[in-house]
């Protein structure tokens, strides 16, 4: 347990809220508000990944398709039917999490790793055909534009707005998301579900002979799974405004998050954050150089997984300890 | 629907069906002799392709040679790969996952390597085979028909090297139990760089066969990745057979899908088919006598 959570989990997300607090009183510009928003609607998504990937085991390489489904879902419920982005982020939150049950029933029935990978990789694919080539609905690999900004909403006399260029306002809308999903996620995860998670990634058979029900809770893992990464992919469609299926729903989104989670480490609580936070702000960095990117997410991959499998949250436990874990380094076969 | 559109639908199949086989194929030999999923399998397809152009055009030596020098250059990445990247992880104790993150990350790697390189023009070679087949009514380019038959030919002397030969029972033995094969002297670690070597043999092979036919462009290997997974588990994971069989099968019901639907969603037919296969059958369609 303590490998997941780290010491103290709350602890650290109560410095985490009140680091975000702070933000708004410093004199940030919005550049840096908006790189601060894209890192807390990313964050959010790898830490919904990793329930599956990382805390459940079951290596799952579609969930940017539940991104996308939320982010189209509620996009296009707001914009066709005038609903206000409020609710529909719940709709996409929704919609992804019955396309994660759904697709989690194939999945029950094998515990090969790489069926599950194909599986949900093949499934991701097809949500982004769909989306590119139902082009009177969401035209396609064009972009659908027009999606509606949260609605302002008012305190006390001051207005505040929402969606690109109005960065006080939509970094407020990811800090709540934020904070509020990796609250009740630690809640979930500290509880018995939590153990029955970890008990199913550590050794399944031995789960089931003492009675977890196995297809229950990998379904239910999925589905939370799928809607915390549906709400994310909500938030950032009345954010940035504009989608296309390459972009939520192509390889370059599977990359990034892949290279967070493993950057920051698969299967602690805190890992994904930590690579969330690293990887948007270097590629923000680096904009300048945009054909590099993908060339670093590559390389920080590799990387991570030979050097520190683990990731930044593996660190800092086995330095404290002996270096054992170096001195593992297998020998090649002959 | 008349007897020439048919057997035109059947042809059609039959290639793209060809192509899926080749890299299908690899991919479960791979899987079936190691147990690694490799993701960067596809650019064991996009790397030769350019190796193709750059030998056949830029530098204009004869298709042939290009051909040969190309698949002898691939198969030294494989094995290079193979080698490098994938035998270090094998001892780790969550491997299978961190070889399929290591893999995906190299080949995002190699792809934008290759757009740095040659850049976002898409390139082409030309026909190497000139003239129109006419079989009864239909009319059909020798390019296309030499996919096929030399696809069939590449798959059929791999199949007698891996069930006639002593190399090949050498495979099947590291394949069944790679330990025990260490036991009475097989080199497994060696047999396992052979195996990525025959299996970007067989990429490479596709690349040179697609080459005229569609644009060499560094994401040409990814398109067709996804594709060849869909072969090996629906041919029954690690099955060579199988997944030449079941790479037949997807070309089929891709053609036979454009019949009806237009063809922008002939990739949608193949991944829920693959699904409702897994479904159904997670062992796979042709999946029979052990391994």
């Amino acid at each position: 347990m303590l490998d997941v959570f780290g010491r103290r989990p709350y602890l650290v997300l109560l410095v985490l809220a009140l680091l975000l607090l702070a933000v708004p009183f410093l004199p940030l510009d919005d550049y840096i508000l908006h790189i601060l928003t894209l890192f807390l609607i990313f964050a959010v998504f790898a830490t919904g990944w990793n329930l599956t990937l990382g805390i459940l085991g079951l290596k799952t390489l579609g969930h940017h398709a539940f991104f996308a489904i939320g982010a189209y879902a509620s996009a296009l419920v707001s914009h066709y039917f005038g609903v206000s982005p409020w609710l529909t982020v719940w709709i996409g939150a929704i919609a992804a999490s019955i396309a994660g049950i759904v697709i989690g029933f194939p999945i029950l029935r094998i515990r090969s790793m790489p069926h599950v990978a194909i599986v949900t990789l093949a499934f991701a694919e097809i949500v982004r055909l769909v989306f590119s080539n139902l082009k009177e609905i969401t035209r396609g690999e064009l972009g659908f534009w027009g999606i509606p900004p949260f609605n302002p909403i008012e305190i006390g006399g001051t207005t505040i707005r929402f969606g690109l260029g109005n960065s006080f306002g939509s970094f407020a809308v990811a800090a709540v998301m934020f904070v509020a999903i990796h609250l009740l996620l630690l809640v979930l995860l500290r509880s018995r579900a939590g153990l029955t998670f970890l008990a199913i990634r550590d050794a399944e058979a031995a789960a089931e002979s003492l009675g977890v029900r196995l297809a229950a809770w990998k379904l239910f893992a999925f589905g939370i799974s799928a809607a915390v990464v549906g709400l994310s992919g909500a938030v950032y469609a009345h954010y940035v405004l504009i989608l296309t299926p390459s972009s939520v729903a192509g390889p370059e989104m599977l990359i990034s998050l892949l290279a967070m989670i493993i950057v920051g480490g698969v299967g602690r609580f805190f890992g994904p954050l930590y690579g969330a936070l690293l990887l948007t702000v270097t590629s923000e960095l680096l904009r300048d150089f945009g054909d590099y990117r993908m060339l670093l997410y590559g390389a920080l991959i590799i990387v991570f997984v030979f050097a520190a499998p683990a990731g930044i949250a593996g660190l800092k436990p086995s330095l404290r300890r002996k270096p054992h874990q170096a001195a593992s380094e297998p020998a090649e076969a002959v | 629907m008349s007897g020439t559109q048919l057997v035109e639908l059947i042809l059609n199949g039959l290639i793209t069906g060809s192509i899926y086989a080749l890299v299908g194929s690899g991919i479960a030999l791979v899987y079936g002799t190691t147990r690694v999923l490799n993701f960067a399998h596809g650019e064991l397809m996009m790397l030769p392709g350019y190796g193709f152009l750059m030998l056949a055009v830029t530098l204009g030596w004869p298709v042939l040679l290009s051909a040969i020098a190309t698949l002898v250059l691939v198969m030294v990445l494989g094995g290079l790969i193979q080698r490098v990247t994938i035998a270090p992880l094998l001892n780790r104790e969550d491997w299978a996952f961190q070889v399929v993150a290591a893999t995906i990350g190299l080949s995002i790697f190699l792809q934008s390597a290759a757009q740095l390189i040659w850049g976002e023009q898409f390139q082409g070679v030309p026909y190497f085979f000139s003239g129109v087949a006419v079989i009864g009514e239909v009319r059909m380019p020798w390019q296309r028909i030499a996919i096929l038959l030399i696809a069939l030919l590449v798959m059929g002397l791999c199949g007698l090297v891996l069930y006639r030969t002593q190399i090949g029972r050498i495979i099947r033995a590291t394949a069944q139990d790679a330990e025990a094969a260490l036991a009475v002297g097989i080199p497994s670690g060696r047999v396992h760089t052979m195996v990525f070597a025959i299996s970007a043999g067989l990429a490479g092979t596709a690349a040179i066969l697609l080459s005229p036919l569609v644009t060499v462009s560094p994401w040409m290997g990814a398109s067709y990745l996804l594709k060849g997974f869909a072969v090996v588990i629906l041919g029954g994971l690690g099955s060579f057979g199988g997944a030449v069989a079941a790479g037949f099968l997807l070309g089929l019901i891709e053609s036979f899908g454009v019949a009806f639907v237009s063809s922008e969603w002939s990739s949608v037919i193949s991944f829920i088919f693959l699904i409702a296969v897994i479904w159904a059958r997670p062992e796979g369609l042709f999946a029979g006598r052990g391994q």
